[in-house]
C-alpha cells in the first residue's frame, strides 16, 4: 500500500480548486493559448470616459460611436480628436455628411492644423463609394493614429464586406478606425461600440441660456474585455454661446428694406 | 590657366526606328519597316535589324519591302514619338550639363538623326578622361532606349560631324583632341558637311569628294562659280564657323506623346497607352533629378475634337502607379466623348521634395506618401474638399475655410493639456441649410417642422442677431440665430434670415 506525501496532497488539493474556479469561469477564459497582447489605446482625455473604455480606443481596430442627433456623440467624437491632435499625431476626419464645424473643433481645444478634412459628401457621384476609398487610402497611409468616419448623413448603409475590409485593413494598422453613425453599422466587425442616448438639455437664466445637454452612454462592445450591459454612464456637455453674442442688432432701416 | 572649349554631340542616326522603339520595346527582335504613311506605295524610311538581314532597306516602297520580306510589319512613322525621343535626347544632356541644345534638323542625307549639343568643358575633373566621359553618355542615352555615338571636338560643327563619321564605324565614340582639327577634317567624305543637294551636285561634278579636295581650291573662285552657300561649307571645313555660346534652358516642361494604330474607345487599352507615356516621362524626369507637377492630358478624339484636362498633383512625384491612377480616376470620371486616336501627356518638372525630420514631434506619414495620398483624395472627392479646415475670419455663421494640408510646417505642438472632466457641447452644421417650417408666438418658434427636427419647441433661446455686408446688395445678411429643444430631442440652431424671409435650420447641438 502506497502512502501519499502531505505535500502530494497539498497539490492534489490546489490542482482541484483550479479546476473548479476555471469550471466556474467558464468561457470568460480560453485555455491552451499564449499571453495575448493588450493593444494600445487611443484615450479621448477625459479620465471617466477613458475609464469606462478601458484607457481609450483600441489601436489596430474599427471603433464605432452610434447615437441620434443631440446625443453628444459628435462631441465625444471631437474630445478624441482633440487629445489626438495635442500630442502632435494626425488624424483624419472623412465627412460623409460635410458636417464639420471647425468654430466647434477649435473651441474643443482641437488643433485644426493637423486634421485632414475629406469632404466627400459633397461633390456629385457616389458619395458613399468616394468615403470608402477616401478611408481606405488614409488608413494605407501610415502616420495617421486616428481615421474618424462620419457616416451620419443619409447615406445608406454600406454592404458588410465594406466593414471587413476595413477591419482587416485597420488590424494592420497602428491606427483607430473610428465609425460615427447614426445607428450602429459595423455590428461585429467593430472592436468596440459606444451607444450614446440623449437625455436632457438645460436651458438657464434670463434671457434663457442652452447651458449643457446631458447624455447617457452606453459601451455595447468591446472584444478585449467583458461588459456589464446594464453599466452606463451619464456625460454632460457644457452648452456654447453663439460665438457672436456682441453683434449689433440690425438697425430698423435694414430691416424694413430687406422684408 | 582656362581651359580649352570642348563640346559633346551625343548622335543618334536612325532616330525614326529608335523612337519606335523606345515606344514599343516589344518589337526588338521583329522584322519591320518604319514608313512615312499607311499605303502601299509610301517610302520606307527605316528598316529594323531583322528587316534589315532579311534584304529590306530604306527608300524602297512598302510594296518593295513585303515583296522582299512578306513577313515585315509595318509601322506608320510618328511625329509625336520622334518629338518626344528628342526632347528625351535633351534630357540625357541636361544630366550631365547644364548647357545643352538641341542640333538643327537636317533636311538631306542626315534627315533622321537626332543630335544634341552639350559642354563638356572641364569634364575632366569628373571623369578619368573624355573618352570615359563619352562613354558614359552614350550609355545613359542607351538606356533610354536611345542607342547613340558621342563625339567631343572644340566645336559644335566639329562634334557634329565627328559624330555623323562615328555613326558609320565600330567604334561609337570619337575624340577630336584640340590643336588635331584640320588633320582629322581632311580626309573626310565631303558628304559629312551635309551641303544641300545642289551643292552636293556641284561639287561631285567639279571632283570634290573629300574635306581636303575643298580645301585645296581659292575661296573666291568657288564663290564665284557655286554661289555663296559654299563659302559657309569652306568655313565648316576650315573650322571657322561662328556659334553661339549654348544656352541654358530654362524650360522645364516635359511632355510624351504618341499616335494610336486603331483608335481605342475603352478605358482599358487607353490605360495601357499611358502607363507607357509615364513610364518614359518619369525616366527623363529622374536623369534631371525632378519630379512631376500637375499633368495636363490631351486626347485627340475620332472626327477631329480635342479633349485637354489637367491632372492635379498635390506634391510633386515620380510614382508612375499613383499618376496612372491619378489619370484612371479623372477617365473613369469624365470618359472622352469619342474614340482616341493620339495621346500626349505633358508635366512641369519640379524639383524633388526634401523634409527634415524633427526629433521632438511624433514622425507622422512620409511626405511623398502623404503626397500620394492627398492627391489621390483629391482626384476622388474634388479639388478645394481636401484640406486641413481652418477657420474663416468672417462672422457668418456658415463660414469656413479648407487650406492645404501641410502637417510638416506646423510648428510644433506644446504639451498635451491636461485632461478634463468637461467636454463642450459642438455644433454639427447643416450644409446647405434645411429648410424649416416655424410656427410663432411673440417672436419666438413654438412649433419646429423640417427634415433633421419636428415638434413643439420645449425650451428656446434667443434670439441672437448678427448682421453684416450692410453695404453690399448681394452679400449683406441680417440672421436671428435660436437655440430650440425639441419634442423629438433634438436641440437644433434654428435661423431666421431677415434677407429671404425664411426659417432654416443650420446646425445641430450633438
Amino acid at each position: 500500500m502506497s502512502r501519499e506525501s502531505p505535500s502530494g496532497a497539498v497539490r492534489v488539493r490546489h490542482s482541484q480548486e483550479i479546476e473548479s474556479l476555471l469550471s466556474d469561469l467558464g468561457s470568460r477564459l480560453q485555455r491552451g493559448t499564449g499571453i495575448r497582447e493588450q493593444p494600445g489605446r487611443l484615450p479621448i482625455g477625459r479620465p471617466d470616459v477613458d475609464r469606462l473604455l478601458g484607457g481609450g480606443f483600441p489601436l489596430g481596430g474599427l471603433s464605432e460611436i452610434s447615437g441620434a442627433s443631440s446625443s453628444g456623440r459628435t462631441s465625444l467624437s471631437l474630445a478624441l480628436l482633440a487629445n489626438t491632435t495635442g500630442r502632435g499625431e494626425l488624424a483624419g476626419w472623412v465627412d460623409t455628411a460635410d458636417a464639420f464645424d471647425p468654430p466647434s473643433a477649435e473651441r474643443l481645444g482641437v488643433d485644426l492644423d493637423r486634421v485632414l478634412w475629406v469632404r466627400a459628401g459633397t461633390g456629385p457621384g457616389r458619395s458613399a463609394e468616394r468615403a470608402l476609398r477616401a478611408t481606405e487610402r488614409l488608413l494605407q497611409t501610415e502616420g495617421f493614429p486616428l481615421v474618424l468616419l462620419d457616416w451620419t448623413g443619409n447615406l445608406p448603409s454600406p454592404k458588410v464586406a465594406s466593414w471587413i475590409r476595413l477591419a482587416r485593413l485597420t488590424a494592420a494598422t497602428r491606427s483607430v478606425l473610428l465609425l460615427l453613425s447614426s445607428e450602429r453599422l459595423a455590428g461585429s466587425h467593430a472592436e468596440m461600440a459606444v451607444m450614446m442616448e440623449p437625455a436632457r438639455a438645460r436651458f438657464t437664466g434670463t434671457p434663457a441660456l442652452l447651458e449643457e445637454l446631458e447624455a447617457r452612454m452606453l459601451l455595447v462592445r468591446n472584444r478585449t474585455a467583458p461588459i456589464d450591459p446594464t453599466a452606463s454612464f451619464d456625460i454632460r456637455l457644457s452648452g456654447v454661446r453663439p460665438r457672436r453674442l456682441s453683434q449689433p442688432r440690425p438697425c430698423r432701416t435694414s430691416r424694413e428694406s430687406a422684408a | 590657366m582656362s581651359q580649352p572649349h570642348r563640346l559633346a554631340c551625343l548622335l543618334v542616326p536612325d532616330l525614326p526606328l529608335r523612337a519606335e522603339l523606345r515606344a514599343h520595346p516589344e518589337l526588338a527582335d521583329v522584322s519591320f519597316v518604319v514608313a512615312a504613311g499607311s499605303d502601299a506605295r509610301a517610302e520606307v524610311i527605316e528598316a529594323s535589324p531583322a528587316a534589315y538581314l532579311a534584304g529590306v532597306r530604306a527608300g524602297g516602297s512598302v510594296t518593295h519591302a513585303r515583296a522582299v520580306s512578306s513577313d515585315v510589319r509595318v509601322q506608320v512613322m510618328s511625329l509625336a514619338l520622334e518629338r518626344a525621343s528628342r526632347q528625351a535626347l535633351l534630357d540625357v544632356a541636361l544630366s550631365f550639363s547644364p548647357r545643352a541644345v538641341l542640333a538643327d534638323r537636317s533636311y538631306s542625307a542626315f534627315s533622321s538623326e537626332a543630335a544634341v549639343l552639350l559642354d563638356a568643358s572641364g569634364m575632366k575633373q569628373l571623369y578619368e578622361s573624355e573618352r570615359h566621359f563619352a562613354s558614359a553618355l552614350a550609355a545613359r542615352s542607351k538606356a533610354l532606349g536611345l542607342p547613340g555615338v558621342v563625339a567631343i571636338a572644340s566645336s559644335r560643327t566639329l562634334a557634329r560631324i565627328a559624330a555623323r563619321r562615328c555613326a558609320n564605324q565600330a567604334d561609337p565614340l570619337c575624340i577630336v583632341p584640340a590643336g588635331a582639327e584640320s588633320s582629322f577634317l581632311a580626309p573626310l567624305p565631303i558628304d559629312l558637311l551635309d551641303p544641300d543637294d545642289k551643292l552636293a551636285q556641284q561639287l561631285t561634278r567639279f571632283g570634290v569628294h573629300f574635306v581636303r579636295d575643298l580645301l585645296r581650291l581659292p575661296r573666291r573662285a568657288l564663290a564665284g562659280r557655286m554661289g555663296p552657300d559654299v563659302l559657309q561649307l569652306v568655313a565648316m571645313a576650315r573650322g571657322e564657323t561662328v556659334e553661339p555660346p549654348l544656352p541654358t534652358p530654362a524650360d522645364s516642361r516635359l511632355e510624351e506623346a504618341i499616335d494610336l494604330d486603331y483608335p481605342a474607345d475603352r478605358s482599358e487599352p487607353l490605360l495601357f497607352v499611358l502607363r507607357g507615356l509615364l513610364s518614359r516621362l518619369m525616366e527623363r524626369l529622374e536623369l534631371r533629378h525632378l519630379a512631376s507637377g500637375p499633368l495636363d492630358l490631351r486626347l485627340d478624339l475620332e472626327g477631329g475634337g480635342r479633349d485637354v484636362r489637367q491632372v492635379g498633383v498635390v506634391g510633386a512625384t515620380r510614382d508612375t502607379r499613383v499618376l496612372l491612377r491619378l489619370l484612371a480616376l479623372t477617365l473613369e470620371t469624365h470618359p472622352p466623348g469619342a474614340p482616341v486616336e493620339a495621346v500626349s501627356v505633358a508635366t512641369e518638372g519640379l524639383p524633388e521634395r526634401r523634409d527634415q525630420l524633427d526629433l521632438f514631434r511624433p514622425r507622422g506619414p512620409d511626405p511623398d506618401s502623404l503626397d500620394r495620398t492627398l492627391t489621390e483624395l483629391e482626384s476622388l472627392c474634388g479639388s478645394g474638399r481636401v484640406g486641413a479646415p481652418e477657420v474663416a475670419d468672417d462672422h457668418r455663421p456658415d463660414a469656413f475655410g479648407l487650406k492645404p494640408f501641410e502637417p510638416h510646417r506646423v510648428p510644433r505642438t506644446p504639451d498635451l493639456p491636461a485632461s478634463t472632466e468637461t467636454t463642450a457641447l459642438v455644433v454639427r452644421a447643416l450644409r446647405p441649410p434645411v429648410a424649416a417650417e416655424v410656427r410663432v408666438n411673440r417672436g419666438l418658434p413654438i412649433q419646429v417642422r423640417s427634415a433633421v427636427s419636428s415638434g413643439d419647441v420645449i425650451h428656446v433661446s434667443g434670439p441672437w442677431r448678427t448682421t453684416g455686408r450692410w453695404w453690399s446688395d448681394t452679400d449683406r445678411y441680417a440672421l436671428d440665430h435660436f437655440d430650440v429643444q425639441v419634442s423629438d430631442g433634438t436641440v437644433s440652431r434654428l435661423c431666421f434670415d431677415w434677407q429671404e424671409r425664411r426659417w432654416r435650420v443650420d446646425g445641430l447641438y450633438d
